[in-house]
Formats: C-alpha cells, structure tokens, sequence
C-alpha cells in the first residue's frame, strides 16, 4: 500500500525527460500542440495526451501508441507551447526508448513507417547516399504492394526524376565505420 | 567574388536536377563561387533520427568536419531537410562539447570538429548574404504579373532555436526576394504548414492530406504558381498533385516551382533552362502571366503585415 503524501518513483518520466532534455511536468495541459499538429487527427493520443500518459508513468500505453511514429518532427507545436516544451523531442526520446526496449507495436501502419525508415538506414549504411528509385522498389516488395505507386513510375522516369544510376560515396567504408562506432556508443552509454 | 560550400543533398542528381542547375546558373549571375563539398554523405534525413541516436548526429557531423577542410567560411545547403539536420547537429554540437567530443570519436579519420563553418539554407543565404537589393540589381526580364505564394514548409524557419532566422509562424524573406523580382506575392496562410515529408512513401494518405489543404489555401489566396526552397516539398506538392486532385473531387493545376528557377527567368535565362519538362505540372501557362497588369482589386490584397523578418529582429 502506498501510504499518503509518499512519492511513488515515475521512472518511465525520469528517462523521457533525460533523454528529451525537457521536463514534461511543466506541461499543464492546454492543449495547444493538439491544434496546432497537422497529424494529430492521425494519432491514436494526441501531444497532449502522450504528455500526461508519461506524467502518470503509463510506460506500455505510451510505447504502443502510433503518436511518435506519426510525428513529423515539423516543430509546429513546440513553437507555440507556452512551456517551451521540445515535443519533437519528446516524441523522439519515446520512439528511441521503445526501440532501445524492443518493444514493437503491431499497429500495421507504424509497422510500415518502421520499414521505410530502416530502408533506408541500410540505403544509407552501404551507399553513404540514399538511392531514390531503390528505396521505392524495396519499400513495395518489404510491405507486399508491389505496385504502390506505380501509377506514377512511368511518368516519373520519363521526366527523369528519378535517376537509374548508383551514387555512392568515395569512402563509403568510412560510413560503416562510423556507423559500427556509433552503435558501440549507444551501446556503453 | 563570394566563396560558398555546396552540399546538394541526395535529391538534387536526381528528382531535383531542375533546382541544383538554376541554383548554379543563378549563382553564376550574383558572382558566387560554388565549391561542391567533396565526398559528403547522406544526412540521414528523418530516417536516421528517427531510428537511432549516434548515428543520427555522426552523419551530418561528417559533413561538417569536411566543410571545415576548405577554406570557405559557410556552407549553403540545397534541401531543407539536410539543412535542418546539419544545423540542428552543430547547435547542438557547439552547445555540447562532450557530446560533440563523444560523435567526433567516430570519424577520427576525417578530423577534429571545430564548429567555425556556419551552416545556411540557400535561402537564408540569398537572404542574408546577397540580400534583396542586390537581388534586384540583377533582374534583366521582371517577373510582372505573376501572383506567387511563397512556401517555406516547416524546416527552414523551425525551430526558432536552430534556425535562428526569419519568423517561424509568418516568414516573409521568400516573398521580399519574390518582391525583387518583380513578382507578387499572395497573402498565404499555409506558408509554414508541413507538406508530409518523408510520409511520401511510407504514409501516402497524409501527404494527399497535408499538401491538399496546402494546394487549397494557395489557390485560394490568387496565386498562379507556388514557389519553394526544397526538393521535398515540390515532389510532394508537384507529383502527388494529380492523385490530390483525384482525392478532392477538382483540379488545381498549381505548378510548383523553385525559388532559384525564377531567378534565373528573372535573371534572364531562357525558359528551356528551368527544365519544364521535369515538371508534372506544366509550368508554362502559370508563367504566361509575366507581363499582365495586376488588376487593382488585387493590389490591395498585398501580404499582410504581420510577423515580418525585419520586425522579428530584437
Ligand atoms: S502546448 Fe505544451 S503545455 Fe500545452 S498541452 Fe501541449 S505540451 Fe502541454
Ligand atoms: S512536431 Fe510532431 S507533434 Fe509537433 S506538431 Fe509537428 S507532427 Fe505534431
């Protein structure tokens, strides 16, 4: 039993805030990010409601929401929060924490934005460039919607506005270098 | 002569060719020398960040460790999203040296970070650097006529804090340099609304969402074409147009065009050196306008005065 004016530890708060470099107590709720986000119509629990869920320590609920998926880092909300809250950022420290937790939300559209994003992390990995036309085709075969787009496609190569050639950087080596070292790092952090 | 460090980005030898050759033509006209950076890699995009922590911050860092190996004092960077991850990763790098000394220690072979290379959107930099008068001195054919509404998109105004440049709810730079040119630029709320980045692909239905209600309110303000400063928001607002189109129920027909396309026209190269064909919407008709008197009506309708770059400064 908790016993009366005793303070319950909210760990979940504690990382969010070490990671997002905000205090999210600040927050007292008014709501202005929601009216602001151009996506929030989208998120399964708007800012604001991600704000207070990490206030009360809801660690699981947080971490199975879409919010911080869904986020476009367009610090649109950031700008106007009367408590200079970094929600981006926020956004993010969740994002990396359930990563870092390995714990992955079967919401299919999450699963797909996942997928984008790690095309291109290994675009990035092997070439040290992105590959436009390649993160498409790959993005299509990984999510089974082969023809995703393909409307535009012709169109597209026709304009020569997406280029069949490779580019990569001279030293690409150095970039799986870096990207070997900056695992190790989050590794010992 | 001015000297500038150009990083391209992944998106200019390729959907973006039309913006990366007038940037060069126009820079040719203002007397800037333009030193492409050797060997830059991706700057991870949203996908770095959004996945990882290190290695999000070590990718640009690269960048700018190689900037600092040429003697030029800034580097102006083509695409908005590459700008915003460069200069949000040296904020935060010249904020925190432990934490810049951490990253640096994976790319010992490329050097020692310094943080004395300023980082600048293209914009920013035709802004600041040229600036609007010298802007004007150049344009040999006015853009007369031509109604613009100018889109800057979320990053290359916010946040505040990184920027550091022009006001993040109302810019109005885009529309002076607009101005110079001899065109006019519409009252246009959505300047600043996010277009659904890199939701392009991954996410199409927000992208039609977003950029829709963009295309809408643009229209809306009595503008014959939009004009921007990165490769992503045309693509979302150029190539997604016809399915936006298909999903209201009307047409728009809105061309997209870059900032540094009209400055050439302006400047006075020819229109087959803005590449119309790249363009899903055609360009041409929307140009047509040059010439026409604006009718009176209209002039009133000039950008409001609200939160102006000049009156933004402290
Ligand atoms: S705008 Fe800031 S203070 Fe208001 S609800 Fe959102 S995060 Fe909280
Ligand atoms: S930064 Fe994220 S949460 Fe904030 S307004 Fe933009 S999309 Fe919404």
């Amino acid at each position: 039993m908790i016993a009366l004016g005793q303070q319950i530890e909210n760990k979940f708060l504690t990382a969010v805030n070490r990671k997002s470099g905000s205090n999210i107590l600040e927050c007292y709720q008014c709501g202005k990010c929601v009216s602001t986000c151009p996506v929030s119509d989208f998120m399964d629990f708007p800012p604001r409601e991600i704000m207070q869920m990490v206030k009360l320590g809801m660690k699981e609920e947080t971490y199975m929401a879409n919010s911080m998926w869904f986020c476009l880092t367009c610090a649109a909300c950031s700008g106007r929060c009367p408590r200079e809250i970094d929600i981006p950022r926020v956004m993010e420290a969740i994002r990396h924490l359930a990563i870092e937790e390995n714990v992955n939300s079967d919401n299919p559209k999450v699963k797909q934005i996942r997928i984008f994003h790690e095309i291109f992390l290994d675009m990035i990995k092997h070439y040290g460039r992105n590959y436009e036309l390649r993160m498409m085709a790959e993005f299509n075969i990984r999510t089974r919607n082969l023809f995703k787009d393909m409307h535009l496609a012709p169109k597209a190569l026709l304009k020569g506005k997406i280029p069949l050639g490779h580019e990569k950087v001279k030293s690409a080596k150095a970039i799986q270098r870096m990207f070997r070292m900056a695992e190790k790092l989050e590794k010992t952090k | 002569m001015t000297k500038l460090t150009y990083f391209p980005g992944c998106s200019a030898h390729g959907t973006s060719e039309e913006f990366d050759s007038t940037l060069k033509l126009v820079m040719k006209s203002l007397d800037v020398e333009m030193e492409e950076l050797p060997d830059w890699n991706c700057c991870g995009a949203t996908s770095a960040h959004v996945m990882t922590e290190n290695f999000a911050l070590a990718l640009p860092l690269r960048n700018l460790v190689l900037a600092e190996r040429l003697p030029n004092k800034t580097m102006g960077i083509a695409c908005a999203s590459c700008y915003s991850r460069m200069k949000s990763t040296k904020v935060e790098m010249d904020s925190h040296p432990e934490l810049a000394k951490k990253i640096n220690s994976t790319i010992v072979e490329e050097g020692e970070y310094h943080g004395d290379v300023d980082v600048k959107s293209m914009l920013q930099f035709f802004y600041e650097d040229i600036g609007t008068d010298a802007i004007a001195e150049k344009v040999t054919y006015p853009l007369k006529g031509l109604k613009i509404a100018c889109y800057y998109g979320c990053l290359l105004t916010r946040p505040k804090n990184v920027t550091q440049f022009d006001s993040p709810e109302y810019p109005m730079s885009m529309d002076r340099i607009m101005e110079a040119l001899g065109a006019t630029p519409t009252a246009f709320d959505f300047k600043t609304e996010c277009c659904g980045a890199s939701f392009s692909i991954s996410d199409t239905e927000i992208v039609l969402s977003l950029s829709g209600t963009i295309l809408e309110m643009a229209k809306e303000s009595g503008a014959h074409a939009i004009v921007v400063a990165c490769p992503l928001c045309q693509s979302n607002l150029d190539m997604r147009q016809p399915d936006i189109e298909k999903r209201a129920g009307k047409k728009y027909e809105i061309p997209i065009l870059y900032i540094t396309q009209l400055m050439a026209l302006a400047f006075g190269y020819p229109m087959k050196d803005l590449m119309p064909a790249k363009h899903i919407i055609p360009i041409e008709p929307a140009l047509a306008h040059i010439g026409e008197e604006i009718e009176t009506p209209e002039e009133k309708k000039k950008p409001k005065k609200a939160v102006t770059a000049e009156s933004e400064v402290e």
